[in-house]
């Protein structure tokens, strides 16, 4: 169980997470919608650390892990892998040393520096890439891949970091339909078959609806929504967005390019 | 529907865009634009003013330049034909042209081996202290605004003439100026593979060595060769203090007025730092291109 009390973030004068408290069994698949700014990725980057929550408190089966340093902050982020929007892999090294970065912190410094990986770490790697069909990518150097191909290898890179939870931050936003799919498939079967939790950022509610066991829908900074799929409303959605109704719809205009009529006149 | 009213349409829609926006023309929204023709005049005559103070600084007169055309005239005229005058003076030059190479070259290497960790202590990305990121880059910014000639100048008295004076000499300006470049190439550099590294529970060391190594890499090779290619002109330059190199020569053919000579040692210098050039435009796009 993943417990996050009343945990805050401050940026200067803005609260970019406002005390959000959240309870996450083990493997479930939760999705975090809400628009850009909302708070999604700072409340992930919290998990992790990447992001110092300013108050509050997250724990994992009771064992506060807010304050963690050192190795132990390290062991911890290790269980917890990210998946990040723009794959955050090493660009100019070749996709099977980015998927070893996942076993860093299995490794002393003085092996994995001069990048002497263990035979038994290369073929773990290869392994995962293999589950993920991209083996035959593995000396390619992964700036070189496409976007779909980049993410596969940082799914890898975050399996071999053997977690219990995998934190995902827009994982499809940068990718097309297909790869997108490919990419929530493949978070799917990771949490389906080996009961990983998997808490994942998203802007589309198809994707949310479709993939997610619970969401939890988040609006400057605080969560306005937490239920399953199907209790999610259009009014809901309304207020998660902010969205049509009075911002898009009813906006003034004017008479000039932008009118509707023009628009349809010049087509 | 024909191609040529589909165009003529086109244009209709077109001018009646321009007409629209001519119909509510808008006078009342001010701008401001950075520039105005009033400060751009202003500036080219403070350049102006500058320079011919300068000049009645100097006390430059139009004779006196005159004159000295006509002087160095005669002189293009000694140097003609450029010549070593005997084989044996001629592989006296290729010898100290050789020692130029070395001073320029090991003198660069020296540099940057101790630029390296230097550049990485003055990244603000990697030494979050500010103050000892200040320390460091004011005494890099101080030690590099000494000129190579005059370290030459510094080391001769301590290390005695010759070459090693030479090469401590290029060696001592340079590592500040590529430990500055060095550091500024670490601070550019993306952060989003230091953030994958930590966040798969890497240590900052690990975040380093992974996240930024690979990056910055090439740039320091790049940079490197390229110092190796300019030292070869500085190195010429300090020889004619005395540290050691084809320098020497050029200064005391000049001295003796054997403008054959002196010209021939310029060539080769300039034949040298040519072909210098080509191989370290080759390398760098090598490296560059793929490292």
């Amino acid at each position: 169980m993943l417990t996050i009390e009343g945990v805050s973030k401050v940026f200067g004068a803005t609260r970019a997470v406002d005390n959000v408290s959240a309870a996450i069994p083990r493997g479930q698949f939760v999705g975090i919608i809400g628009r850009s700014g909302a708070g999604k990725s700072t409340l992930l980057r919290m998990i992790n650390r990447l992001v110092e929550p300013t108050e509050g408190r997250i724990s994992l089966d009771g064992r506060d892990v807010t304050r963690l340093d050192g190795r132990e902050l390290r062991e911890w982020r290790r269980s917890c892998a990210m998946i990040f929007q723009q794959f955050n892999l090493v660009g100019r090294l070749d996709v099977l040393n980015n998927v070893l970065m996942g076993r860093l912190a299995h490794t002393p410094a003085w092996r994995s520096f001069p990048r002497l990986w263990s035979h038994e770490d290369r073929a773990i790697a290869l392994s995962a890439l293999d589950q993920l069909d991209i083996a035959g990518l593995a000396a390619q150097r992964a700036e070189d891949l496409s976007g779909g191909q980049q993410q596969r290898v940082a799914i890898c890179r975050a399996l071999v970091q053997e977690p219990e939870i995998i934190l995902a931050d827009e994982p499809v936003a940068s990718l097309d339909p297909r790869n997108a799919k490919i990419v929530m498939d493949a978070l799917l079967r990771i949490n389906k078959h080996f009961g990983l939790t998997v808490l994942c950022n998203l802007h589309s509610l198809d994707l949310a609806r479709t993939y997610c066991d619970r969401l939890i829908g988040m609006a400057q900074g605080r969560v306005v929504f937490d239920d399953v799929p199907a209790a999610l409303t259009q009014e809901v959605a309304r207020q998660l967005y902010g969205m049509e109704a009075h911002e898009v719809l009813d906006a003034d205009l004017g008479p000039g390019l932008m009118a509707p009529e023009s628009a349809t006149a010049a087509a | 529907m024909s191609v040529q009213s589909n165009a003529a349409r086109a244009e209709a829609t077109g001018a009646a865009v321009v007409a629209m926006l001519r119909e509510n023309a808008r006078t009342d929204i001010p701008y401001y634009g950075w520039r105005s023709h009033g400060s751009g005049l202003l500036a080219i005559a403070a350049l102006v003013g500058i320079y011919i103070a300068g000049v009645a600084v100097l006390g430059i007169t139009p004779g006196r330049f005159f004159v000295g055309l006509f002087r160095l005239g005669d002189i293009i005229g000694l140097m003609w034909p450029p010549s070593p005058e005997t084989w044996g003076k001629f592989w006296i030059y290729m010898d100290a042209l050789g020692q130029t190479l070395a001073i320029a070259f090991l003198g660069t290497i020296v540099a940057a081996v101790f630029a390296a960790p230097l550049g990485f202590l003055a990244a603000r990305n990697i030494v979050a202290n500010r103050i000892v990121h200040f320390g460091a880059r004011r005494a890099l910014d101080t030690v590099r605004s000494v000129d190579t000639l005059i370290w030459a100048l510094i080391w001769i008295n301590v290390v005695g003439l010759g070459p090693f004076a030479g090469l401590l000499a290029i060696a001592t300006s340079d590592v500040c100026a590529l430990a500055k470049l060095f550091s500024e190439a670490i601070e550019t550099a993306d952060r989003r593979p230091v953030e994958g590294i930590m966040a798969s529970g890497g240590s900052r060391a690990a975040a380093v060595r992974f996240g930024i190594v690979p990056q910055v890499l090439p740039v320091f090779a790049s940079q490197i060769l390229y110092y190796i290619e300019s030292n070869t002109r500085s190195a010429t330059i300090i020889g004619i203090v005395g540290a050691g190199g084809i320098g020497v020569y050029l200064s005391e053919q000049i001295r003796v007025l054997e403008w054959s000579q002196a010209a021939f040692i310029i060539l080769m210098v300039l034949v040298t730092v040519a072909i210098i050039d080509a191989i370290s435009r080759v390398l760098r796009k090598a490296i560059i291109g793929r490292a």
